[in-house]
């Protein structure tokens, strides 16, 4: 009789809490990965790459990430070739710059966007040696530094509730958030976008920028 | 103590990196002095991040990881900083923002009594209105309104423009509803940064003369 059975056996207590977890933990182990085991395992690999120079955790984010990268740079503006050099540029400045990732103040995912975010603006501003880019994975490791290590777990709380808020946020409000991250969307190019008069796009992109603003401050840890 | 922030929605296309050069460098100015900003700038990087999360896939390039890998070993190339010229010196205990840190700041040219302003140009876009107003205690700027939308960031003093008081670290988005004349307060003269999309309009004739001589 193995060890499971056994506890099923014994009357509600305890014990028999771990079972439904056990399975529940099994269910989502053969689908996919829930977003809290996945997110502890690209905090793992970045780990392994910032302490260790561990190139094949730094080829498992690859792997997680550069799709998405391309995918993300490309439906924001980029062309497909561009979408392409800038993934590769920002995996090099992962690589370079790991030691200042700090799990405590950003995910990977977070992290990744705002470094690719700035190689974006410096092709655009024709600065070819990654000014921004760098300047700011530098400032990011000055600026907070005080938040401590320990906070790690609930920062990755933190992610899983702003998927949340996101989706607390209306059609309308989504999409507007959405067109605040796409290249060149200013307010008049939006306004012909969405077939509204630029009185009310302004209007509504405060409400949305408002609201989700608000819904983050509620989710912060 | 800072009271006046950006909008959220400025914030957001900052977050976002979809603000044009001067309302940029203005809310990259506001950002590094504001821890309140800091978060919530923060906050939505990781609504960026999740995006990226969401983002459909699009395969990278076949020997995409072995270029990448390739490429981790090679000397890092530390690019040379750019040529600045030195920046006129700031009332003591005040600093330049490190935005401008690659940015060209002209000495101070007078546009009116106790009125002094300077340009400051973006290397990357040229074009760019940022400027920097000096003005001294007690006195106003010219009521204006303006055809854009002129954004603010207070370095050192204090102005009162009859909505409000702003001083140090506050920002201040004003658009064509705002007619306005900036005070400054009598306790020392006040330096402010701008960005302006479109061009201040002065009420008065002189002042309409002396805008058309700065270029605003």
């Amino acid at each position: 009789m193995d060890a499971t059975l056994q506890r099923d056996s014994t009357p509600p207590g305890p014990g028999r809490t771990m079972r439904p977890r056990a399975v529940l933990k099994l269910v989502a182990t053969t689908t996919s990965p829930s977003s809290g085991e996945r997110d502890v395992r690209l905090d793992d690999w970045m780990v392994a790459v910032a302490t260790r120079q561990d190139r094949e955790a730094f080829a498992a984010l690859f792997a997680h990430f550069a799709p998405k990268l391309k995918g993300w740079l490309w439906k924001t503006g980029s062309t497909s070739e561009e979408a392409e050099e800038i993934t590769q540029d920002a995996f090099v400045i992962v690589w370079r710059k790991a030691a200042q990732f700090d799990p405590a103040r950003a995910s990977v995912g977070s992290w990744l966007f705002t470094i690719a975010r700035n190689l974006r603006i410096d092709r655009r501003r024709a600065i070819h040696d990654t000014w921004t880019a760098l300047d700011d994975a530098e400032v990011q490791g000055i600026v907070d530094a005080g938040v401590g290590q320990e906070d790690a777990l609930s920062q990755r709380q933190y992610d899983e509730r702003v998927r949340l808020a996101m989706a607390r946020l209306n059609h309308d409000q989504r999409q507007l958030v959405q067109l605040s991250f796409y290249e060149d969307m200013s307010h008049s190019r939006i306004a012909a976008e969405l077939k509204m008069p630029l009185g009310t796009v302004k209007t509504r992109l405060r409400a949305a920028a408002a609201c989700l603003r608000k819904l983050l401050e509620e989710c912060r840890p | 103590m800072i009271r006046h922030h950006p909008d959220d929605s400025l914030l957001l296309a900052h977050a976002g990196g979809s603000l044009d050069t001067g309302p940029s460098l203005l809310v990259e100015s506001h950002v590094e002095t504001c821890p309140r900003c800091r978060a919530v700038m923060q906050g939505f990087e990781r609504v960026g991040g999740q995006m990226l999360e969401l983002a459909q896939d699009q395969p990278p390039a076949a020997g995409a990881l072995d270029a990448v890998l390739a490429r981790l070993d090679a000397p890092v190339r530390v690019p040379p900083p750019p040529v600045v010229r030195q920046k006129p010196p700031l009332p003591a205990g005040y600093n330049w923002p490190r935005a401008l840190r690659h940015c060209q700041v002209s000495s101070w040219r007078l546009m009116g009594p106790g009125m002094r302003w300077s340009r400051v140009t973006v290397p990357h876009d040229p074009g760019a209105n940022v400027l920097l107003l000096r003005i001294a205690a007690g006195k106003c700027l010219p009521q204006h309104t303006h055809t854009g939308t002129e954004l603010t960031q207070v370095l050192c003093g204090s102005f009162d423009d009859g909505r409000a008081v702003f001083g140090p670290g506050d920002f201040d988005e004003a658009d064509t509803e705002v007619l306005h004349q900036p005070v400054v307060q009598a306790q020392g003269e006040c330096i402010c940064l701008a960005a302006v999309d479109g061009r201040l309009v002065f009420e008065s004739w002189i002042a309409r003369l002396a805008s058309n001589v700065v270029g605003l």
